[in-house]
């Protein structure tokens, strides 16, 4: 509890008893944790199954998020904007209907997130909607791959699906269906996956139905009520704590050879009012829609900036609507940073853009001086977590599809605490899984080589960012196809406060003969029988002057390997010596204090 | 008179249940001492001697037989006490153990500092050469790279080695011969091969499993030998068994071949318990404490097993038994949040200062004082009134949460009783919706003191219709040790699908582990008759990474091509029940074949022998106490029962009290309670 600010509750206001808030809180929680598990378990594809690339949600019918459980933050964040269209595009909503979107114009993701929604019923009426959103291995793209930053409109796209009927009266509309899976490279991954999601949604329809048969309607609407209520109380008692003022941060992404030759610069403006417990994110000023596919969706634009204020705020907040509620979003429509204009290509909405304005909302907040904000963190979409293709020589030619998560990128370092190693991107959080290496050469054929921490690669500062993590893979008796869209190649992530840089992303060739040929940034690679593919994925920003590092955490990090006792004298001027043990060093206090007062 | 004995040594006290020959079972109970722990050991046999009017030598020689869950290799773990070990990786994948497969952390969660990897950097050394997926080597292993390791290994005088090479599952040239050599050259260290210890093709939950199992190689060995000795200078001549965390006992010189298999090994024992206790095919096991709430389930009546097992940052890496840990006791904290949302736990009070009402100096309101001030919990009859227990304290400490709720004190105190029902009933349903087991058809065991408690509400929750509250709850985990059998996992890897089933290489592997299980039981000394295999794969439909374990039965220990169909279709029906979804167009893959040796004990089923007299006469409640009921917002005035007094076939109606001197249960309204032929409270809902 906290004493500095009690936002004491108006008991008067309460509509549930307030044993039932922690009960019903509980019950949605388990809700969609179970939901959560169905996925999971059922699913096929690596991406979803390994990666943990999906989300399930509750909303009410009136599209307020209700409950979030283990969800990544850029699927849910937003949901609203995807179940939206569905009751102004269809008059006949019935109980047992399960609806399809993935399409962007729709409120969308981005076209490889396929969103299923069901409503929920309760004696006639439609009172909650229940969300699986699973991010698929194929949605039947020109490229074999699911982020294709030169797709410049919808039409060089996967499939769309705009909010269409895929289950009606409980049966699987096979017909529609069947749109999918001929359109797909994969397609029995694809069926097997959308059936995965199925299945979570009628868990989660029979769930909040028994809810409703033991609470009754009106005890369950007046503790969402409440809980909304509730996620406001706390997102205003956080917000309270802060200055006041206006800030702002540009970060740039790559430049995308005939998308956008100069990079994309990403512009955020926070104006924080204490007072009221309110931030108003502002990003309509930034460029126009590019001609590929880097655009953000309106869903994952208006999430994002959601997404970099609660990374500063305390994680106990409920990411319900009433938190949400305390974050006021401006785009503009026609903006790479905001609403697309139709039909503009927005295949990577996701990450890389979508992941620099995360980056700069986490970083908007160290404007206001330490112990705020956070450093630039690493982006997505080395060719550690390509999408790799091929035709397996061990299945008798059999085509493979998938996204891989051999090694991604590091997190940037806040007050009190160094990067997350295994960060991948703000879209994810640290919530990816990291593919076993076995997993992986057992499923596809291919060898990983190599995979690891690169020492040295961490950007440099009072807390450090997560050094870059690095491999090494290549086919096995045959040819393999690599789509990736390495952000971070020519923009490397940031320091904030007088924090280093972390190192940049790479994508080298390595040839039969010994050669290697440094490959672009963004690009669909194949890569022969004999051949190799090598990846460093961005390490993370530094915080802070790196000479007030406390040198127990400068010995620390060169005892994990992560630093030599060389750079820790010349950038930290940390002196350290040989302990007891080999390999294990101490900090040399005398010499030390001497380097640091020079 | 010939007795068995199960110890179970706690955080506060050992526990020492003897069976006698006539299956009459008593507890005893002893100081815990830590750090000697096989002193506590002894000295609770002793107190046992003097139930039974013994002199310590005298009950010594009459014991036949031992069984202990030691608890030696947990404590190691959880303080983080092991050994040195060095570790030997593949070279290029020298990050294994730090990157994990990406620890777990919130979505939202900032303030955190990365974990540190079991075994540090300076410790971990890695060796040229590589064998692929299909097992063929891609470079042969750097003889050069293993001697230099064993060098730095010497010198850095690390007490035991894991080795964890890639694909050593499929084939394990390369660890075999990094063993030949690290036997030469450091002569005397336990080395402990990833393939052997834990044959996964997942190589993070392999190699874990081997840097455990290394880091904890001569603690276990040298606390088992300790233990040999004492028994054997108190004139012990009877069998030493120890509890492993595959759900059943293990001779010694096994566990000290894997000592990574007694890890968390005692609250294996409660689902055993369950085993016997009941018929029932599902069965979920709730075992409340004072921190903590363990839960385990049973389904078509076979213990679960599970891959996901963590202790601290890291995978266990080994199947285990599968008991979830919920930071829901009586000691859990409650407190109001800045938002005005109540909490409870997993903050918890523990023993010390302990929950209000102990008044030892805890002010915070716990689990136990809301109880308190429900009036379930008697003050005045804690531990049969061994322990007074301070009302109004109980009572200022709620309090507290009732001023930040504004509601009476009353309504507060329910509050975090259903609140950390509800916590529990998460927990409950984690497990059994993960294995595709539906409460409502299921019967639930109670275990640990306060289970019985809160059954009820989490039975009416979960919509369970029948509980089960044993007449050794508070020790049924050393009931479930006296009644264990003999058992033993063994594992291969051998990866196959039934697009083109390689049947004479699963009867290779299966008939290796039925070689390698019979002589496991053959040297526990179990009688051919008594011999017990079970079969079981992992398989998973192509391009799914997560394996699900399915029974299977061969004939003769040996499949043909024509049972292919029939295994294919077990697949199909075990995913269907836990995932509701079923593929009978795609590819199976099998990775993994396993086979449970199980081993019975005579005198296991003992216990049987001892029935409980019928019930004489009407049952009388030994008094009357009011108990806040929230339905009605009232007080309500309630039976209270005395568990020693009701014999069986005894029907008690709830609402009521039932009382005994470990434990209080408290049956809601339409629970009907009915005391079986062994004395187990079992109660049916209406």
């Amino acid at each position: 509890m906290d004493s500095t600010s009690k936002p004491e509750l108006d008991t008067s206001e309460r509509r549930v008893d307030p044993f039932l808030m922690s009960v019903l809180k509980s019950r949605f929680e388990a809700i969609v944790r179970e939901m959560t598990l169905v996925v999971m378990r059922a699913s096929r594809s690596a991406v979803i199954k390994n990666a943990r690339d999906f989300s399930c949600a509750i909303l009410t019918y009136d599209h307020k998020l209700v409950s979030v459980e283990d969800a990544l933050p850029i699927h849910v964040m937003s949901m609203d904007m995807a179940t939206r269209p569905l009751t102004e595009l269809f008059d006949d909503v019935s109980q047992g209907d399960i609806f399809l979107n993935n399409c962007p114009f729709t409120g969308g993701t981005h076209h490889a997130d396929l969103i299923m929604a069901m409503p929920v019923f309760f004696d006639g009426e439609p009172l909650f909607w229940v969300v699986a959103l699973s991010h698929h291995a194929d949605t039947g793209a020109p490229v074999p791959s699911t982020y294709l930053p030169f797709a410049k409109n919808i039409f060089e796209e996967g499939l769309h699906f705009p909010c269409v009927r895929v289950a009606q009266n409980y049966q699987e509309k096979k017909d529609i269906l069947r749109i999918g899976t001929m359109r797909n490279r994969v397609p029995d991954m694809w069926l097997g996956d959308v059936r995965a999601q199925i299945g979570a949604c009628r868990t989660g329809e029979r769930r909040i139905g028994e809810l409703f048969a033991r609470y009754g309607r009106d005890t369950i609407l007046g503790f969402v009520e409440d809980w909304f209520d509730y996620g406001a109380r706390c997102a205003r008692a956080a917000i309270a704590r802060l200055p006041a003022g206006t800030y702002s941060y540009e970060t740039r992404h790559d430049p995308v050879p005939g998308v956008a030759e100069e990079g994309i610069p990403v512009r955020v403006t926070i104006d924080v009012d204490p007072q009221k417990g309110e931030i108003v994110v502002d990003v309509r000023d930034n460029i126009d829609n590019v001609p590929g596919g880097l655009n953000l969706s309106e869903n994952t634009a208006t999430g994002s900036c959601r997404i970099g204020v609660f990374n500063n705020l305390d994680e106990s907040i409920p990411h319900n609507e009433g938190a949400k509620s305390q974050i006021k979003v401006l785009l503009r429509e026609g903006s790479a940073i905001g609403k697309p204009k139709y039909p503009v290509g927005t295949s990577v909405a996701t990450t890389n853009v979508n992941d620099r304005l995360m980056i700069a909302g986490n970083c908007v907040f160290s404007r206001m001086g330490a112990p705020y904000g956070q450093a630039e963190s690493g982006s997505h979409l080395p060719a550690g977590v390509g999408v790799i293709s091929g035709l397996d020589p061990f299945k008798n030619g059999k085509s493979y599809v998938n996204q891989v998560f051999v090694g991604y990128a590091g997190g940037g370092a806040r007050s009190g605490y160094d990067g997350w190693l295994t960060y991948c991107g703000p879209a994810n959080a640290g919530l990816i899984q990291l593919d076993s290496v076995e997993v992986d050469e057992s499923m596809y054929p291919i060898v990983i080589e190599r995979r690891g921490v690169l020492p040295g690669s961490q950007g440099f500062g009072e807390y450090e960012g997560a050094p870059a993590v690095g491999g090494v893979f290549y086919p096995l008796d045959h040819d393999m196809t690599v789509v990736y869209a390495a952000d971070g190649t020519s923009f490397p992530p940031r320091g904030v406060l007088g924090g280093g840089d972390g190192k940049r992303s790479e994508t080298i060739k390595q040839l039969p003969d010994g050669g290697r040929v440094v490959l672009p940034a963004f690009s669909e690679e194949t890569i022969e029988n004999g051949a190799r593919i090598e990846f460093t994925a961005c390490g993370g920003g530094g915080y802070g002057d790196p000479l007030r590092r406390d040198p127990a955490r400068v010995a620390a990090t060169v005892n994990r390997g992560w630093l030599s006792p060389q750079d820790a004298e010349r950038v930290y001027k940390v002196a350290l010596a040989e302990g007891l043990q080999i390999g294990v060093y101490v900090v040399d206090e005398a010499r030390t204090a001497t380097l640091r007062a020079a | 008179m010939a007795y068995q004995v199960c110890i179970d040594i706690g955080g506060t006290f050992t526990d020492c249940l003897v069976s006698d020959s006539g299956g009459n079972i008593s507890i005893f109970k002893s100081p815990t001492t830590p750090g000697e722990f096989e002193k506590g050991f002894i000295n609770v046999l002793h107190v046992a001697a003097g139930g039974y009017g013994l002199s310590p030598a005298d009950f010594m020689r009459q014991i036949d037989l031992i069984v202990h869950g030691s608890t030696v290799s947990t404590n190691a773990l959880v303080e983080r006490k092991t050994v040195k070990a060095g570790l030997l990786l593949t070279e290029g994948h020298q990050d294994i153990l730090v990157l994990r497969e990406g620890p777990r952390k919130g979505a939202f969660q900032w303030k955190l500092d990365y974990p540190e990897p079991y075994v540090p950097r300076h410790l971990t050394r890695t060796v040229g050469g590589r064998i692929d997926a299909r097992g063929r080597e891609l470079t042969p292993l750097s003889v050069d790279d293993v001697t230099s390791a064993a060098a730095d290994f010497r010198e850095l005088g690390v007490e035991a080695v894991a080795v964890g090479l890639l694909w050593s599952v499929v084939n394990p040239d390369h660890e075999l011969m990094v063993r030949s050599i690290l036997e030469k050259e450091l002569p005397g260290i336990p080395i402990t091969l990833s393939h052997e210890i834990n044959p996964m093709p997942r190589e993070y939950k392999r190699i874990i499993a081997a840097a455990i199992d290394a880091s904890i190689n001569p603690i276990v060995r040298n606390y088992i030998e300790k233990l040999k000795l004492a028994l054997d200078e108190a004139g012990f001549a009877g069998e030493l068994l120890l509890a492993n965390c595959v759900g059943g006992m293990m001779p010694l010189a096994d566990m000290i071949r894997k000592p990574i298999y007694s890890v968390m090994s005692g609250p294996t024992l409660a689902p055993m318990a369950a085993l016997a206790l009941s018929d029932e095919p599902d069965i979920i096991v709730g075992d409340m404490g004072g921190t903590t709430f363990d839960v385990s389930a049973l389904r078509d009546h076979q213990i679960i097993i599970t891959p996901d097992s963590m202790i601290h940052d890291d995978s266990l890496g080994i199947p285990k038994v599968d008991v979830r840990s919920v930071g829901a006791g009586g000691g859990s904290i409650a407190f109001v949040d800045q938002g005005g949302l109540l909490q409870v736990g997993p903050r918890s009070a523990g023993a010390r200062p302990g929950p209000a009402c102990y008044a030892k100096g805890g002010t915070e309101p716990t689990v136990t004082d809301a109880n308190v001030v429900l009036g379930i919990v008697d003050p005045d009859y804690f531990l049969g009134g061994k322990m007074k227990l301070d009302r109004t304290l109980a009572e200022q400490a709620v309090g507290k949460v009732a001023e930040r709720l504004g509601v009476s004190l009353q309504e507060a105190a329910y509050a975090i009783y259903t609140t950390s029902n509800h916590n529990m009933v998460a927990a409950i349903e984690e497990i059994t919706v993960r294995e595709g087991i539906n409460p409502r058809d299921s019967f639930f065991v109670c275990g640990g003191g306060a289970t019985a408690i809160h059954i009820a509400e989490m039975a009416d929750i979960l919509g369970l219709k029948r509980y089960m509250i044993p007449r050794f709850m508070a020790g049924l985990s050393a009931f479930g040790g006296l009644i264990s059998d003999i058992r033993k996992e063994e594992s291969a890897v051998l990866l196959t699908s039934d697009a083109s089933f390689n049947v004479e290489g699963v009867n290779d592997v299966l008939k290796k582990l039925v070689e390698a299980g019979d002589s496991f039981l053959a040297e526990a000394g179990v009688e051919p008759a008594n011999r017990q295999f079970e079969f079981a794969f992992l398989g998973r439909y192509e391009y799914q990474s997560f394996e699900i374990e399915v029974p299977f039965e061969p004939k003769e220990a040996a499949l043909s091509a024509g049972d292919l169909p029939a295994l294919v279709e077990s697949f199909h029906r075990m995913h269907e029940r836990i995932y509701s979804i079923r593929a009978d167009n795609d590819v199976v893959e099998f990775t993994a074949w396993k086979l449970r040796a199980i081993g019975k004990r005579s005198g296991q089923d003992i216990w049987q022998k001892n029935t409980l007299g019928d019930q004489a006469g009407p049952v009388e409640p030994k008094a009357h106490r009011g108990i806040y009921q929230q339905e009605t917002r009232r007080v309500e005035d309630l039976a209270v029962y005395e568990m020693a007094e009701l014999g069986a076939g005894a029907q008690l109606a709830g609402p009521c009290l039932v009382e005994a001197e470990t434990f209080t249960a408290y049956l809601k309204d339409q629970h009907h309670g009915e005391i079986d032929r062994y004395g187990n409270l079992v109660v049916t809902v209406a």
